[in-house]
């Protein structure tokens, strides 16, 4: 960057050297559209965050860390009714604060550190989905940080990252009503437009719309929904919402497990 | 508790350190995760038959609440900094074998080293993963295409960088002057009066040392720090042998 004088400076310009290879075009395979790949979910592994979780699905790296209960900083909000069960008055909710970074080398080309606009919309997608999750009242004036990291990306990368930072805000211990699970869901382009469920990379950057959805199991409510892409009959769309949402049901079982396994390791590592 | 024994026998604690063998704990404790990237740019002019290599050493929230989201700090620019001077100083690589064609073309290895978990000796593990990762890297093969003078890239033919040496940080933190713990913690860090790290390559030469402020330390300390960084170079030898030997070429 030509004017950061806090990182080591490089060439002006750089070029990857997968412009200039003799191109050979990669098709995704065809594949049933309602597969799952196999997930490896692990929670408490940073020993410096209050909480913390990693979840690998295929190709897709996503760590997170949740630190907090902390002072919140900006100005004190009025009082109001209290809440029901002893909650805080509604302006004095804890807040949660969300940071979604790539890591430069998470996809093909390199991308410099400060990310730009699509990491901030993704981390407020991230605090949207999973603020209905947590009991924010019980955290009066305080905030919750929530960072996540996406080490490679191997497709539905924002979904993996809700799941791991729901993961690692239960293993924080936060007050929650529920685990949020996401799921991410691709339209194939125009000679069939069928959705995929959980598409990898190279479906994803050949759809024609993409869809993330967050559930929470247990609820069986839907916690937030990100979709972009071109245009398509309603009906079309409300399949693929139920599509992601049957995905993230069939999810939950391996989260619960890996939720029980953190527990345990925390249980048998505690008395010194 | 093993906080009480340190304050009563801080010397036996730091032989304890000396005693053992090869601790892997020392990659563990500030968990690093690196890349390297290989892109193309023209060499600079003042160096026509030189590559680049730009590392760049990332502190975020995710390490430890210390840090705050936004540009890097002041520990993440001494880091890059200290990866830059181990890189320059220690020749890892030649920067001339980065060049593909002199004065127009030449390969800038991008190293990200991104800490995901911040327990102390940060410079350690940085070293360490850099070294992992570079030997790790593959090269396609280029050309220069004479009529076009265009670049082709051959993305099968892929070759591996010339490593010449293999540097290792040791880092010690001083207390008050006398007492020296080798691979501090992050709370062993905060209490220290000083910190020092040596780095030294295979032969026993001193590649770098980094010294930032922090109380005095007489010769004959700075000898013994040196000393158990030799030592310390060869346990961690052993470790990184057999981790390349391990890895599967792709």
């Amino acid at each position: 960057m030509p004017g950061d004088h806090r990182r080591i400076r490089g060439p002006e310009e750089s070029q990857p050297p997968q412009l200039y290879a003799a191109g050979e075009g990669e098709e995704p395979a065809p594949r049933d559209p309602a597969r799952l790949r196999p997930v490896y979910a692990r929670a408490g592994l940073l020993s410096q965050a209050k909480g913390s979780a990693y979840l690998e699905a295929g190709g897709t790296k996503v760590l997170c860390a949740v630190s907090g209960p902390r002072p919140a900083e900006g100005g004190e909000r009025g009082g109001g009714p209290a809440g029901a069960g002893g909650e805080a008055p509604a302006a004095l909710r804890g807040r949660l604060l969300c940071d979604f970074r790539r890591a430069p080398f998470s996809g093909r080309r390199r991308r410099a550190p400060p990310g730009g606009g699509e990491e901030r919309e993704l981390a407020l997608a991230l605090q949207e989905a999973l603020e209905p999750a947590v009991r924010l009242g019980r955290y009066p004036r305080a905030q919750l940080e929530v960072s996540a990291l996406l080490l490679e990306d191997g497709g539905s990368a924002l979904a993996a990252a809700l799941t791991a930072a729901a993961l690692a805000l239960a293993d924080a211990g936060v007050e929650m009503y529920d685990l949020v699970v996401g799921c991410g869901l691709s339209r194939a382009p125009a000679p069939a437009p069928a959705w995929l469920l959980d598409p990898t990379l190279l479906e994803e950057e050949r759809a024609s719309a993409g869809l993330t959805v967050a559930l929470m199991p247990v609820l069986n409510q839907v916690a937030g929904v990100l979709g972009s892409g071109e245009g398509g009959p309603t009906e079309s769309w409300a399949e693929a919402v139920r599509l992601g949402l049957e995905g993230c049901q069939r999810l939950y079982p391996v989260l619960q497990q890996c939720l029980v396994r953190a527990a345990r390791r925390r249980g048998a590592a505690a008395p010194l | 508790m093993a906080a009480g024994f340190k304050t009563v026998e801080p010397l036996e604690y730091y032989r304890r350190f000396l005693k053992e063998n090869c601790r892997p704990d020392g990659r563990e404790l500030g968990e690093f995760r690196t890349t390297t990237v290989n892109e193309f740019g023209a060499p600079p002019t003042d160096a026509p038959d030189k590559g680049y290599v730009v590392p760049n050493v990332d502190l975020s929230p995710l390490c430890s609440s210390r840090f705050r989201s936004g540009p890097p700090g002041e520990e993440a620019q001494v880091a890059s900094q200290f990866i830059a001077d181990v890189i320059e100083n220690s020749q890892i690589i030649q920067k001339e074998d980065l060049c593909i064609s002199s004065g127009k073309l030449a390969w800038v290895l991008y190293c990200d080293l991104i800490c995901l978990n911040h327990d102390g000796n940060i410079l350690d593990a940085c070293t360490f993963a850099l070294l992992a990762a570079l030997k790790n890297v593959q090269l396609p093969e280029v050309t220069i295409n004479e009529e076009t003078a265009l670049a082709e890239v051959n993305l099968k033919k892929k070759s591996c960088l010339n490593i010449r040496t293999h540097p290792v940080a040791t880092s010690f933190a001083v207390f008050d002057d006398t007492l020296l713990i080798v691979d501090p913690t992050e709370e062993e860090e905060h209490l220290a009066t000083g910190t020092l790290t040596v780095v030294m390559d295979e032969e026993g030469r001193l590649c770098c040392l980094h010294k930032p402020g922090g109380s005095g330390l007489t010769g004959a300390k700075l000898q013994d720090c040196m000393s158990r960084a030799v030592t310390r170079h060869k346990e961690v030898k052993k470790l990184m042998d057999e981790v390349f030997k391990s890895m599967k070429p792709k």
